[in-house]
């Protein structure tokens, strides 16, 4: 159907609409307008990607039209599925487009992967792990590696790189739509190298379709996307783990371990400049002389040379020259060794330190007189370095490469970041494992670039409850901050409140358990198909399936339903979900114990009869122990002023709505979502569940004891069991173009987006 | 002789039977005996037809053997010749022994289905009694068409049962019982040891090994539910377990399916993350120095139960759907071999149909399309209520369609709205009254109702009888009606044959039924509709006749 939204022709390619996606589009394009940051939430399986897509894609059109315009969407999406998804959505459109218009638009569209998902090489891409596609590829790909073939014609190169050198770069890929797939067909074609050609396309593509970490990684971000045009609109899906992206990608953690294979690679360093010096000195001269020169040549460089990343590179240093203390090859390694020898001594401490980066860098300047400047220029000149002295593998010299990054991070920053050490696990206190933990606590550091170069930013996901918390932590100022609800004719969601408890105290009570198992036997005779559980944390789901299992409470469920069991191993529980798939699958029912914040809790849909109940087994609290947790939260009090407690229920209530919405996936769809924990039913927890599982507490569903819920279960399912309808959903939840352009349903879609 | 070609395995000489002196042939695939100086047999039976044979005993002074067959006759050979007949009859006796087991099992298997066949469907049993045992219809001609599948030898055909699955919790209906001095029973069933079987082929591998050479039954069991196997929480005792090995089988297994993968991408969880941080950044990196050694054994405990279970959950649903198991080792199989002659690139051509399937089914919204699959009626509840909480208990009555009832509403409606009072015309009061009885039950008109009476005049062994006759007689015309068109000769011959067939039910079964019930004053027309379909067959026969008679002048 044609939309008219605020005067945006807008294309859509189904026949029908949920009022909420029109709502959404309508917020979409207000923020659009207002060349603003959004905040969207709206539950999954209510077609956001769809609505997201069609509207951007219609604002890009009628962009040379618009006074403001965009000029490309970067669609940052979190798995690899999800990025495909998203694709196969936008070619869907496209093709609706095609159908409608009767043109081929030449709009260009591709999703950008990792080597791993891309490379098409023989040898290269029949590796296992990305971090070894990786090396492989730098080793064939360098360009000191290329500049040897010259010399040496026996040098091995990937001849689809060379292919794609020579003629790729001239011809531009031809509009479409390009999943990762097709570009790998593409690239055989051709025989260009797909990475490669993705990673130079992007920068005249339409849309772009990535994961978080090409943008918020400072050190992908720096290769891959610091070139994209400011004119961009910015779409984060599935962000509610945005925050811990960005931290993660900023944070350091530094073992014994990492410190003896740094001090083999300094080794290797020093007896690799020794013998560069007696054959090839000039190499070393010519170093010295650029280094005087500056660092212009960080941007010159190719960007086959994954050198060039750091995390941070604020824009005073490449303006300025690289000290003289550090500049010369010898004096560099020199340095390293004492710096290395300094964070030894740190970690030789028996009781746990916590300082901040000034305390450290005043300590490193009393202990070994190490300044703050060479700190800020340590990971650019082993950068330099390494690639003066032509080190294939770089994968072998990561350890070095880490502690270079963290100098430069410790030294730049004064503030958002904690220095932690532990001589010791806390489970463990007689077992020495020293560790320094450099941890970024302020999320913001690293999305700082993103909201500053690009003109709209959208943060979007099923679960962003409460709407405000994310802008005060990421420290941004939206313009819009909506969340939509799904419009329903029948609830298609039971939500139970069990009374159970699991408080940290009571929970490996013998009674609590033994009353999680009953709750789980007793849905296992109810529902059908499949029933998903979710632990709090790993080891406790271990203590209490070996608790059920002495019990005999396993056995009795296995007369109902198959169990599996999500374990540490992610090939292992690949297996196992499958597995579980095709129990549901053929009908024999099965139950899957998984744990919060897991994987699976983070990457797996559970649509229809793969999930049609969720148990959340307690509250999903982070541990809240950890030093760097509670160095964290001590900094969102100080600097944000959000309360410790308002912050860990809000992370706990996130995971919790994760975790439950795995099992809706739409409006066809439905499931029993059960909490399994009275502190559910309190207001602040319920306070900041998602408005669309708010929706669904009434209070006839607090508080139910086990056998309540099993009696309000059955008459659900079985309700539910009946054929879904369009004609019901009609006018309701479904709308076609009539009722949607009539006034009284314009009126009612106002009132679906909750404006904060 | 009868058939030259024939293999003649054993010949004796001087046999007699029924006092008559012959020779005894023993060819590949019958026993024959012919009389003395005549070019033919007499008897000739085929090995599959024996069931089987008797010798005289030792001291007996007729030296004899006698062969049984499946149809209860007998025939018995006596051993004259003076010098060497015990001689001549264990030579024959050997050569049957081993010659017998050998036609036996075909004969047997085909036995055994009729029998499981009639025993398993009462009603095809005394269809049986009453066309094959009254001689209507030859045994053959009733199995014709019944045992269409056993001559294709197709087991799925053959044993069309379907395979049951196993339940999940076989292990714990395991109970074990404390039997009051400090030891522990178990009850295992000859299915719950089907059961082991099938889930952990490595348990029966073992079970085959070492029973009953090695151990007895009852010790394998109680070495089994002693084992580590068994209890994955305990710890590993000793070395000498030998299940030991089952364990360590099963770990390959899991970890040979973990290395396949899986065949759903968006499943996988390995290639879930595009790109992971590089090792020693991030905030939860795993604590690099948790080896096994310092693992708690209660944690290593833990993890056994938890592998455990994934393992025997999969391996339960292996064993439900084995064939499904073996095609998709096939296939894997097969892909392999194409990946292995190819580069590794070929095996990216084998994932994207499934992954391309997948994908659409994630993007699919299907309530926003315009529906264009076929319309199904849905099931119209007017109290859900109802539907819900199970079937009530249902009262007999007359069903009518909504359509009718509407009618004849309206039509009473319209009657009423019309109807005139005449009195001038009504009824003399006898008159009436004599209608009313005639209306009451037991009156004149009232007679009509017989159809549910049926059942309390005739007495329940006419009933049954008639029940017979009627399935009988069904069953006979279904093979006369199968006969048209009658376009083969063999078909021409089978419908005469089927006539007769139909003739001689009638002359020996309908007719002596007719005249029984005529004997007991019941209404004859009970026979009416029998009669009917017979008289429907012979009008065709007789059409099918002459125009065949026609078509020859």
């Amino acid at each position: 159907m044609k939309l008219n939204i605020e005067g945006l022709l807008v294309y859509f390619p189904y026949d029908y609409i949920y009022p909420e996606q029109y709502s959404y589009m309508l917020e979409l394009k207000r923020t659009l307008d207002a060349k603003g940051h959004g905040v969207l939430e709206m539950p999954s399986g209510t077609g956001k990607t769809i609505s997201l897509l069609s509207l951007i894609v219609a604002y890009q059109r009628v962009s040379s039209a618009f006074p403001l315009d965009v000029t490309k969407l970067i669609y940052c999406s979190r798995t690899v599925p999800e990025i495909e998804k998203v694709v196969e959505e936008l070619r869907k459109l496209m093709e609706f487009y095609a159908k409608e218009t009767g043109e081929r638009n030449n709009f260009l569209a591709l999703a950008l992967s990792s080597r791993k998902n891309l490379c098409i090489h023989p040898e290269v891409s029949s590796l296992r792990f990305g971090k070894e596609v990786d090396g492989k590829c730098h080793s064939l790909t360098a360009s000191y590696i290329r500049a040897q073939r010259h010399v040496n014609p026996n040098q091995p190169v990937c001849r689809f790189y060379e292919e794609f050198d020579a003629v790729g770069r001239q011809v531009p890929l031809p509009a479409g739509i390009y999943n990762l797939d097709d570009l790998k067909d593409f690239g055989r074609r051709k025989g260009w190298c797909p990475y490669y050609l993705a990673r130079y396309a992007i920068l005249h593509a339409n849309i772009v379709v990535y994961s978080y970490h090409y943008l918020l990684d400072p050190k992908i971000a720096d290769l891959v996307s610091k070139e994209l045009a400011k004119k961009s609109v910015v779409v984060f899906d599935e962000a509610h783990n945005i925050d811990n992206v960005c931290i993660d990608s900023m944070s350091v953690n530094i073992t014994r371990r990492t410190l003896d294979r740094c001090q083999n690679n300094v080794d290797t360093l020093q007896n690799t400049i020794q013998k560069i010096k007696e054959t090839d000195a000039a190499k070393l001269r010519e170093e010295y002389r650029r280094l005087v020169e500056g660092l212009k040549e960080a941007n010159v460089a190719r960007e086959t040379d994954i050198y060039l990343s750091n995390p941070v590179l604020p824009d005073e240093i490449l303006k300025e020259a690289v000290p003289g203390t550090i500049r010369t090859a010898e004096h560099f390694v020199g340095f390293l060794r004492r710096f290395l020898e300094y964070l030894k001594s740190r970690l030789r401490v028996h009781h746990v330190v916590q300082e901040s980066a000034p305390q450290f860098l005043k300590d490193i300047f009393d202990k070994v007189c190490i300044d703050r400047k060479p700190l800020r220029f340590c990971a650019e000149r082993l950068q330099s370095l390494l690639r003066t002295l032509e080190i294939a593998d770089i994968a072998d010299f990561s350890a070095v490469t880490l502690i270079s990054n963290f100098a430069t991070l410790v030294s730049t920053y004064s503030q958002g970041f904690t220095i932690i050490i532990e001589p010791f696990e806390d489970r463990t206190p007689t077992i020495a494992n020293p560790v320094l933990h450099f941890s970024c606590m302020d999320p913001s550091i690293a999305i700082k670039p993103v909201f500053q170069r690009f003109q709209s930013v959208i943060i979007t996901s099923g679960t962003l409850s409460p709407l405000d918390i994310y802008p005060r932590i990421l420290d941004f100022r939206p313009v819009t901050m909506a969340s939509f609800t799904m419009t329903l004719n029948t609830f298609n969601v039971c939500l139970c409140l069990v009374a159970l408890s699991s408080k940290f105290e009571t929970r490996e009570d013998f009674a609590v358990i033994r009353n999680y198992g009953n709750l789980l036997l007793e849905m296992s005779a109810v529902v059908p198909d499949g029933i998903v559980a979710f632990f709090t944390s790993y080891v406790y789901m271990e203590n209490i399936v070996a608790s059920w299992y002495e019990q005999g409470i396993l056995e009795n469920i296995q007369r109902n339903k198959l169990i599996f069991i999500e374990t540490q191993d992610a090939a292992e529980t690949s297996m196992a979900l499958e597995k579980y798939q095709e129990a549901c699958e053929n009908g024999r029912g099965a139950i899957l114990l998984s744990v919060a914040r897991g994987k699976v809790s983070e990457g797996i849909d559970f649509v229809h009869h793969f999930g049609r109940a969720v148990i959340m087994f307690g509250v999903p609290y982070v541990y809240t122990q950890s030093r760097i947790l509670k160095a964290r939260l001590e900094y969102l009090r100080d600097q944000f002023q959000i309360r410790e407690n308002d912050f860990l229920t809000f992370d706990a209530m996130r995971h919790a709505a994760q975790c439950v919405g795995r099992a809706i996936r739409g409006k066809t769809d439905y499931g029993l979502m059960i909490f399994a924990d009275k502190r559910y039913a309190r207001a602040d927890k319920r306070g900041k569940l998602p408005r669309w599982i708010q929706e669904h507490i009434n209070d006839g569903s607090l508080n139910l004891t086990v056998d309540e819920t099993v009696q309000l279960s059955k008459h659900f399912l079985r309700q539910m069991a009946q054929p879904f309808r369009q004609e019901d959903q009609l006018g309701l939840s479904l709308l076609t173009l009539e009722q949607l352009e009539s006034e009284e349903m314009l009126q009612k879609i106002t009132q679906i987006a909750h404006q904060t | 002789m009868a058939s030259l070609s024939e293999e003649v395995l054993l010949v004796v000489k001087k046999v007699r039977q029924r006092k008559q002196d012959g020779t005894l042939y023993l060819m590949a695939e019958r026993v024959a005996w012919g009389p003395e100086g005549k070019d033919r047999f007499t008897v000739s039976h085929l090995y599959a037809d024996i069931r089987c044979q008797k010798i005289s005993p030792d001291g007996k002074a007729k030296i004899q053997l006698q062969l049984v067959l499946h149809t209860g006759e007998s025939t018995t050979f006596h051993f004259a010749n003076e010098s060497s007949a015990l001689k001549d009859r264990d030579a024959t006796k050997e050569l049957l022994q081993q010659l017998l087991p050998k036609f036996k099992k075909k004969a047997n298997k085909e036995l055994e289905e009729k029998n499981r066949m009639l025993q398993e469907d009462p009603v095809l049993f005394q269809l049986y009694k009453d066309l094959v045992v009254s001689q209507v219809i030859s045994a053959e001609e009733f199995w014709a068409n019944r045992l269409g599948g056993i001559n294709n030898t197709d087991p799925a055909v053959v044993n069309n049962k379907q395979e049951v699955g196993i339940s999940g919790a076989f292990l714990a209906d395991i109970r074990p019982q404390t039997d009051g001095c400090n030891g522990l029973r178990y009850n295992l069933t000859a299915d719950i040891i089907e059961s082991i079987f099938r889930t952990y082929p490595a348990v029966k591998q073992k079970y085959s090994e070492n029973v009953p050479h090695n151990l007895t039954e009852k010790e394998f069991w109680t070495r089994f539910f002693q084992s580590h196997y068994f209890h994955r929480d305990r710890i590993n005792t000793g070395t000498q377990d030998i299940f030991s090995e089952c364990a360590k089988q099963d770990e390959k297994g899991l970890k040979s399916l973990v290395i396949q993968g899986v065949k759903n991408p968006l499943v996988d969880l390995l290639s879930l993350e595009d790109k992971t941080l590089d090792e020693g950044y991030g905030i939860c990196t795993t604590l690099p120095s948790t080896s096994n050694a310092n693992k708690t054994v209660k944690e290593s405990s833990n993890s056994a139960i938890i592998k455990r279970f994934n393992h025997h959950s999969a391996m339960v649903l292996a064993a439900g759907s084995r064939k499904g198991v073996f095609t998709s080792l096939l296939t894997a199989s097969s892909s392999e071999t194409s990946s292995t002659d190819g580069n590794s690139r070929d095996s990216d051509f084998f994932q994207p149909p499934v992954k391309k399937v997948k994908l659409q089914e994630a993007i699919e919204y299907e309530d926003l399309q315009r529906e264009n699959r076929p319309k199904t009626v849905a099931l119209n509840l007017k109290k859900s209520d109802r539907y819900a909480h199970g079937p009530v208990p249902l009262q007999s009555q007359h069903y009518t369609t909504s359509q009718d009832i509407i009618n004849s509403v309206n039509y009473i409606r319209h009657e009423m709205m019309n109807y005139k009072p005449n009195l001038t015309e009504v009824l003399s009061s006898t008159a009436a009254s004599s209608a009313i009885a005639a209306l009451s039950p037991g009156g004149v008109l009232m007679q009509a109702g017989a159809q549910q009476a049926i059942n309390q005049m005739v007495p329940t062994e006419v009933q049954g009888e008639l029940k017979h006759l009627y399935v009988a007689a069904g069953e006979l015309l279904r093979h006369f009606w199968s006969c048209f068109p009658v376009n083969t000769p063999f078909l021409e011959e089978k419908v005469m044959k089927m006539k007769s067939n139909l003739e001689r039910f009638q002359v020996t079964k309908l007719c002596p039924f007719q005249e029984k019930i005529q004997r007991q004053y019941l209404s004859t027309n009970l026979t009416g509709h029998l009669e009917e379909m017979l008289q429907t067959a012979y009008s065709k026969f007789h059409i099918w006749q002459t125009r065949r008679m026609m078509r020859k002048t």
